[in-house]
């Protein structure tokens, strides 16, 4: 027992715990290398990054919403329906501007989650659960339930080709935007205070943080994510669709877990949804590629996700400590320095 | 001028009349106020075949709803893994009926819908897991482990016997399966409303902290509503299944939201601590008369979503705004 709780509260165990992700992928990478001939090569990345930029780009508005202890499970009705909007508008407004309706439905529809759970202050389990049901019936009623397909199947390339022999078009966009999102959530004072709101409102209203309007723009970016997620899937399929994104909330949320983001608010990262979404790619290729079937992935990805939370509740069952592999160096320089100046004082008498 | 008196303990001389009565009797007046306006738009409404089907379809789902009200009563936000023990009681009566017999392979599908909800429940009561991305990530896994079990395909049934007695009548009126319904239905109201598990239930889902305080095993109330959710679900999944005689992996889907509708439309709040599983049932019933009316109007499935979500909003909203006017925020 006294064996056992040492190693749960050490800080190497701490350590290993919050650098899961780097971890998880890396093994994930090796077993897949290992079995999966040519898993490594560029072009397979490539293929795998393309397969997920529209989950990333869901996972990105839902690590903000998560981070400030809300969830959001309307992201897939609203990818659906900016989607619907970007291709069914381009014969009446041409192909530029139907993609910013799009994009502007995504936006819209945040901004009603985010009147739901502000202003009306409804639990944003329920309340984006409602809205979910809401924007699934109207695309189906806009459409009749019928796929809406767009005036020029070409126009849509310039996202789902690869750019430069690189990466392909929607790729890039979630890479820029992954990466704007991790600049801003650790080096701007909003970002941090995003922070603060999902830890706990009321004390970050007490400190001056307008905690209500960081709720409400928490939403609106994750509904204009999704948009920008709908508006991207839609064009490269050159298909409006009232079923698309069916099941993507659920994986984007098992992404950014993975990525050590906690539902109860207040700790993530982009970084880590990042992992959490490579993770995913790279277990599914493998997976994939070795033909498992689809439904024993789905143990595979649910046992991964329940370990990781069980795990992380261990660790954060016994006190908070940053475990940064910077602050374990500086702790242990200062525990060694400590005992040094100790023993010479000992000496000394 | 009188000195202001501190206000009595009591919090019904606190709310007006309107936020005391409002939350009890606006789903009842709900309800009449749908069943006068069902007969008014349709003459096929207020028939005994209709309002019957009404019944029936409100039956499998209706044995969920009793389950997660406890969820949502000791605070346990949702179970998101329903469609997964729906699908194992399903699939697991109509795979096994053939070899081991109908009666048998129902008590192995629910018994293992069973294992799957007390796992749940150890996750999250004892193991203090936050139970939206504890069963979702259990969901996906049991729902796996079942389609591995059957292969990942449709699975038929052969037992016509079982099937024509669940939708067989009793007295040539009610169907079987809204009997057992109904008796799920008064079980799990007397449970909650009349037994220690109800009480500690509610004090659960009110102050957990200082119910823990007060010796009432608060681990083990939080994980047995989630195991009372996966066996309902799988007995739910069982009937669905002998009634229809297929089953498939996604036969249970879109049913955890349903479940939810109800039991949020039914006034019980998401944070814990109130509401009855008599007032789930009446939201459930309202959803479902709402619906009815839908499809004799001739309005198409999906579309109905319209009406769901605007239904949880409003219903949500106005118990928001009692509460706050009722100043219990």
């Amino acid at each position: 027992m006294n064996a056992r709780r040492n190693i749960f509260t050490s800080d190497a165990f701490h350590g290993l715990v919050r650098n899961r992700v780097v971890i998880i992928l890396a093994a994930t990478l090796i077993i897949g290398a290992t079995f999966v001939p040519g898993f490594l090569e560029f072009r397979t990345a490539s293929l795998g990054l393309d397969r997920m930029a529209t989950l990333g780009l869901v996972a990105i508005g839902l690590t903000v919403v998560l981070i400030a202890g809300q969830l959001d499970l309307s992201g897939g009705a609203i990818l659906a329906l900016s989607g619907i909007a970007t291709i069914g508008l381009q014969a009446e407004l041409g192909q530029i501007p139907a993609a910013f309706v799009g994009l502007g439905v995504g936006i819209a529809a945040g901004a009603i989650n985010g009147f739901l759970v502000v202003v009306l202050r409804i639990n944003s389990l329920v309340a984006t659960l409602a809205s979910m049901l809401f924007f699934r019936a109207l695309a189906h009623l806009i459409t009749e339930s019928r796929p809406v397909s767009g005036i020029d199947p070409f126009f849509g390339l310039a996202v789902s080709r690869p750019i430069g022999g690189t990466f392909t078009g929607r790729t890039l966009i979630f890479f820029v935007l992954i990466i704007l999102l991790h600049l801003w959530l650790t080096r701007s004072v909003a970002g941090r205070q995003l922070f603060a709101v999902g830890s706990n409102p009321a004390s970050a209203e007490a400190s001056g943080i307008r905690s209500r309007a960081y709720l409400f723009g928490a939403f609106v970016f994750s509904g204009t994510m999704a948009g920008v997620a709908g508006v991207i899937q839609s064009l490269s399929v050159n298909t409006g669709s009232p079923v698309f994104g069916e099941n993507i909330v659920l994986i984007a949320i098992a992404a950014v877990v993975i990525g050590g983001t906690r539902l109860e608010g207040g700790r993530g990262s982009a970084l880590g949804t990042l992992g959490g979404l490579l993770t995913i790619a790279a277990l599914t290729t493998a997976m994939e590629y070795q033909s498992v079937p689809s439904y024993v992935q789905a143990i595979v990805t649910g046992v991964i996700l329940l370990l990781l939370i069980l795990l992380d509740r261990t660790v954060s069952g016994s006190q908070r400590r940053d475990v940064t592999l910077a602050a374990l160096w500086r702790r242990a320089r200062s525990s060694r320095s400590s005992r040094i100046t100790e023993r010479t004082l000992h000496h000394e008498k | 001028m009188t000195t202001p008196v501190p206000p009595p303990p009591g919090r019904t001389i606190n709310r007006g009349l309107f936020s005391h009565y409002g939350a009890r009797l606006g789903l009842p007046a709900g309800i009449l106020v749908t069943l006068i306006a069902g007969a008014l738009v349709s003459d096929r409404f207020l028939t005994v075949q209709n309002l019957t089907n009404v019944l029936i379809n409100m039956s499998i789902i209706g044995i969920i709803v009793v389950g997660m009200t406890f969820v949502f009563v000791t605070r346990g936000l949702a179970d998101l893994s329903v469609p997964a023990t729906v699908a194992v009681g399903g699939l697991l009566v109509l795979g096994l009926e053939s070899s081991i017999g109908t009666i048998p392979a129902a008590i192995v599908g629910v018994l293992a819908a069973a294992i799957a909800g007390g796992i749940n429940g150890w996750l999250i009561g004892y193991a203090g897991l936050n139970p939206v991305i504890t069963t979702l990530a259990s969901g996906t896994i049991v729902l796996g482990i079942a389609q591995v079990f059957v292969g990942g395909v449709i699975v038929y049934g052969d037992n016509t016997e079982a099937q024509a007695f669940l939708t067989g009548r009793v007295f040539g009126v009610v169907p079987v399966i809204v009997l057992i319904f109904l008796a799920v239905v008064v079980i799990g109201h007397l449970v909650l409303s009349r037994s220690m598990l109800g009480r500690w239930s509610y004090a659960v889902g009110s102050n957990p902290s200082a119910t823990g305080a007060s010796a009432v095993p608060v681990k083990r109330v939080r994980a047995i509503a989630f195991l009372m959710t996966g066996t309902l679900s799988g007995f739910s999944g069982v009937l669905l299944g002998i009634t229809l005689q297929t089953a498939r992996p996604g036969i249970g889907t879109g049913y955890e939201f349903d479940a939810i509708t109800a039991v949020v439309v039914g006034g019980v709040s998401l944070l814990g601590g109130s509401g009855t599983v008599l007032y789930a049932f009446g939201g459930l019933l309202f959803v479902q008369l709402l619906t009815n009316i839908m499809v004799l109007l001739g309005v198409p499935t999906e579309p109905q979503g319209l009406v769901k979500g605007a239904l949880i909003v409003g219903a949500v909203a106005i118990d928001v705004a009692l509460r706050r006017r009722g100043g219990r925020e």
